[in-house]
């Protein structure tokens, strides 16, 4: 992690770093049964009158990676989108029953979806990075938000934990659209954990890119969720398998049919139709 | 062979005649309307400069000084290196457009605002913002309680303490606005040195920061170097003939743009800075021209289109008249046009894009702002004279009361380009913000605005192009055909170049007036439509490659 010690001189950052590296290893050391983070209550979401949701109710774990997959239009994004309340840009979505991020309803009248959507971060399923340099995106939240600090150094920290500083460092002020694919995905991650959400909500992050970059999401994902919630949506059986330590199977109709352990979802599914789903005869 | 199945000769022919006739069907159509206008503009061209008359010497020295090299260099770098050849057809253009952008900067600030004038809006602007700016950084207060403080000070800056406001409840001026306290100062800086500092400055600064990815010195340099080519221009403006005003609005507005391309091409594009060679050789060629046939002693066409068309007003005889008031006419309305229509259309476009549900009275306003794009401009005249110059009480053919008129007819247009540029910004560039925690205005602001802004522009200089060319408006809100002198404020009565010539084709149509004076007219209104317009491609060439 302390290859590019030349490009930073500064003492600050690499303490930070460490700190990190730190905090890492002993929330991997104590990682015990986890508390809830979100949670579901008979959650109903309807396009008008076409029902995507059919009363989803589960229970997401704190610094865990959640996997959500199923077959398209399962309603697998919709239930994540729900989450930061994004469908609120859709007019003809309607949500009923109770989402609870830590025991606050984020549908009750007093929330403010913008201050909730502070709290919890998104990625998209294209990389979507601002026509802006690789620094600015990254300062995006930080200034929108008004987080005060050392945005240099926030920013190189960001980067550094979306596993892009060592490639871009050089290039900070070049445009965020001239890095490939893969890196621009990363360069989202980057983004989307510079304000330090609690929850990062992914929406099939990997869909758009080749399997080398793939991996390296993955292997991301991974990292985050040491110290963020992660929130997976997949259409990707083995990346769901390699990577969540949660999953949760939407098969049509927007039912949610299985929550559980991933281990145990994958190898002793609980009904036939998640079976068939998950070896592939059908979806 | 023919026993072998699996071997054929050919694999036969279908007809394309169809798709063939309807290709070159559309070609015409393409073409039909581009070629008409254009043979019409040729003859108004050979009407109003007459090439013919010039000596043949003449022609053949600028066949010798400027076609033939230029036509060459073309050739060469069409052959070599076409990157290069854009490269100098845009460096040619800058020189030709800026020229033509600068006499008329030099023409408002020669007769409209003095620059003592102007350099009081510049300090009461600027006064205010650094004062703001510096207490921003000492006092820590929110958003809200700023907006009052700023309101009043640029209240106190523009029209000092109590100001208009005071003067209705009965209270004595006390302390005087920034420019009034400005104008009384006991010296004052020569007009040309109080250009160079709100004028050239600014220019020189931002054409500064075009060069700067080509290297920080050279874009010091670049600026440092046009403060002081202005200042020179100034000093030495006598001995070409000119006043320091002009020359100052000239070399900044000309020589800093231009060479800060030019810099910035032979620096970052080392492969590509052959096609200077271009404008090279067409000003040189030019200057050299005009040196030979002096000294030969040819004489050139007797073009209408002179000095002397540019610069005098109308006038009985035709060989006499000119189009200086209504040049400046059209200017001043273009600016007007400008303030009012841009920050409404683009407003209406952010709310009907960014904002406005999508409901049933939504709708029924977009449609409708698409058929007021098609009301005849007659129509909106009448409107201006009902509101403007009834209701409202102005005086008529004002150039508040054109511009105003001119406004409302261009909004729509400029309401519409707009929203196609907003809507050009792709969905997932908000709900990134969005996702982020950005409130709408954070997002408006921060990412869709300078996404779209370019396409505004081009959007809004189009729009403004046919504000340009009406006359109906202004004749109905009652703007005189001629006028002898420009108009210097905005309550004054305004002619426009479109009225004018028109005017010289009906009230005053002698043969003279219809058959020189008409296409003199015509041949400086394309002429500064196509600069406005030039603007507006390069705008969108950039917007494209941003895409």
């Amino acid at each position: 992690m302390d290859q590019s010690t030349d490009e930073s001189p500064d003492p600050i950052d690499e303490s930070v770093i460490e700190t990190n590296v730190a905090d890492a290893a002993t929330s991997d050391t104590a990682r015990g049964p986890a508390d809830t983070i979100v949670e579901a209550r008979n959650v109903d979401v309807f396009y008008d009158d076409v029902q995507a949701l059919d009363d989803i109710s589960m229970s997401i774990p704190e610094q865990r990676v959640t996997a959500m997959v199923g077959p398209s239009g399962c309603g697998k994004s919709t239930f994540l989108r729900c989450i930061n309340r994004m469908n609120d840009r859709i007019d003809a979505a309607r949500v009923e029953g109770e989402l609870r991020l830590r025991e606050k309803n984020v549908y009750d009248d007093d929330v403010d979806p913008v201050a909730l959507r502070r709290r919890v971060g998104m990625v998209f399923q294209t990389p979507n990075p601002f026509p802006k340099s690789i620094y600015d995106n990254v300062a995006y939240g930080l200034e929108i938000q008004g987080i005060d600090g050392d945005y240099d150094q926030l920013v190189e920290e960001s980067l550094r934990r979306a596993a892009l500083w060592d490639e871009v460092s050089d290039q900070l002020h070049e445009s965020g659209l001239d890095l490939s694919g893969g890196q621009q995905q990363r360069l989202c991650i980057a983004r989307a954990i510079a304000p330090d959400p609690e929850i990062v909500l992914m929406d099939e992050p990997a869909s758009a890119l080749d399997p080398v970059a793939t991996s390296k999401i993955e292997d991301l994902i991974t990292d985050l969720a040491e110290e963020y919630t992660v929130i997976i949506v997949t259409h990707n059986m083995q990346q769901a398998a390699r990577i969540s330590d949660k999953t949760a199977v939407f098969l049509t109709g927007g039912e949610l049919v299985e929550f559980g352990d991933t281990e145990q979802v994958f190898q002793n599914p609980g009904s036939d139709r998640v079976e068939d789903y998950i070896t592939g005869k059908f979806g | 062979m023919a026993t072998d199945s699996r071997v054929i000769d050919g694999f036969g022919q279908v007809s394309q005649t169809a798709g063939t006739v309807f290709r070159y069907l559309l070609l015409f159509a393409t073409l039909a309307g581009l070629i008409a206008l254009t043979v019409l503009l040729l003859f108004v061209a050979n009407d109003a400069i007459q090439p013919l008359t010039a000596d043949p010497g003449w022609h053949l020295v600028f066949l010798l000084t400027l076609v033939v090299p230029t036509l060459s260099t073309v050739g060469y770098l069409l052959a070599r290196a076409r990157a290069a050849l854009s490269v100098g057809v845009a460096a040619l253009g800058l020189v030709v457009v800026s020229t033509m952008f600068a006499g008329g900067i030099a023409m408002i600030l020669v007769d409209i605002i003095p620059p003592i004038t102007w350099a009081g809006y510049v300090l009461t602007f600027a006064v205010p913002t650094v004062a703001l700016l510096a207490a921003r950084r000492a006092v820590d207060l929110p958003l809200l309680a700023w907006l009052p403080v700023a309101a009043v000070v640029y209240y106190a800056s523009l029209l000092g303490i109590p100001g208009p406001l005071g003067s209705v409840v009965g209270l004595e001026q006390t302390v005087p606005s920034v420019a009034a306290l400005f104008s009384s100062l006991s010296v004052l800086p020569a007009d040309w040195l109080l250009l160079v500092v709100t004028f050239t400055l600014p220019v020189a600064a931002a054409v500064g920061s075009y060069v700067r990815p080509a290297g920080d010195r050279v874009a010091a340099a670049v600026g440092v170097g046009g403060v002081a080519v202005a200042s020179a221009a100034a000093l030495s403006s006598s001995t070409v003939g000119l006043t320091p005003v002009p020359a100052t609005t000239l070399a900044t507005l000309v020589v800093v743009p231009t060479s800060g391309y030019v810099c910035r091409t032979v620096l970052s594009r080392p492969r590509d800075r052959i096609g200077l060679a271009l404008p090279a050789v067409v000003v040189g060629g030019s200057l050299l021209g005009a040196v030979l046939v002096r000294a030969f002693e040819f004489a050139g066409p007797q073009s209408w289109v002179d000095w002397q068309f540019l610069t005098s007003a109308h006038s009985r005889a035709a060989i006499d008249a000119g189009l200086y008031p209504a040049i400046g006419g059209s200017i001043l309305l273009m600016v007007t046009v400008a303030l009012f229509s841009f920050p409404l259309g683009v407003g209406a476009a952010v709310y009907l894009e960014e904002y406005a549900p999508n409901s049933r009275l939504a709708r029924l306003i977009d449609v409708n702002i698409s058929n007021l794009a098609g009301v005849p401009s007659v129509v909106y005249g009448l409107l201006g004279l009902g509101v403007f110059v009834r209701y409202f009480d102005q005086p008529s053919g004002t150039v508040l009361v054109g511009g105003a008129t001119l406004a409302l007819l261009i909004l729509p247009i400029v309401i519409i380009s707009s929203r196609e540029a907003l809507r050009s910004v792709p969905d997932d560039m908000r709900r990134a913000s969005y996702g982020m925690g950005a409130t709408r205005w954070q997002t408006v602001k921060n990412v869709v605005l300078p996404r779209s802004f370019s396409g505004i522009l081009t959007g809004t200089i189009l729009a403004l192009g046919r504000a340009i060319g009406e006359t109906a408006p202004l004749i109905m809100i009652g703007a005189p055909d001629v006028l002898f002198s420009l108009p210097t404020e905005f309550s004054a009565k305004v002619s426009a170049m479109p009225l004018q010539v028109f005017a010289w084709a009906s009230l005053y149509a002698t043969p003279e007036f219809y058959q020189r004076a008409v296409p003199a007219g015509v041949v400086v209104l394309v002429s500064v439509l196509l600069a406005m317009n030039s603007v507006a491609i390069v705008l969108r060439n950039r917007y494209q490659n941003e895409q």
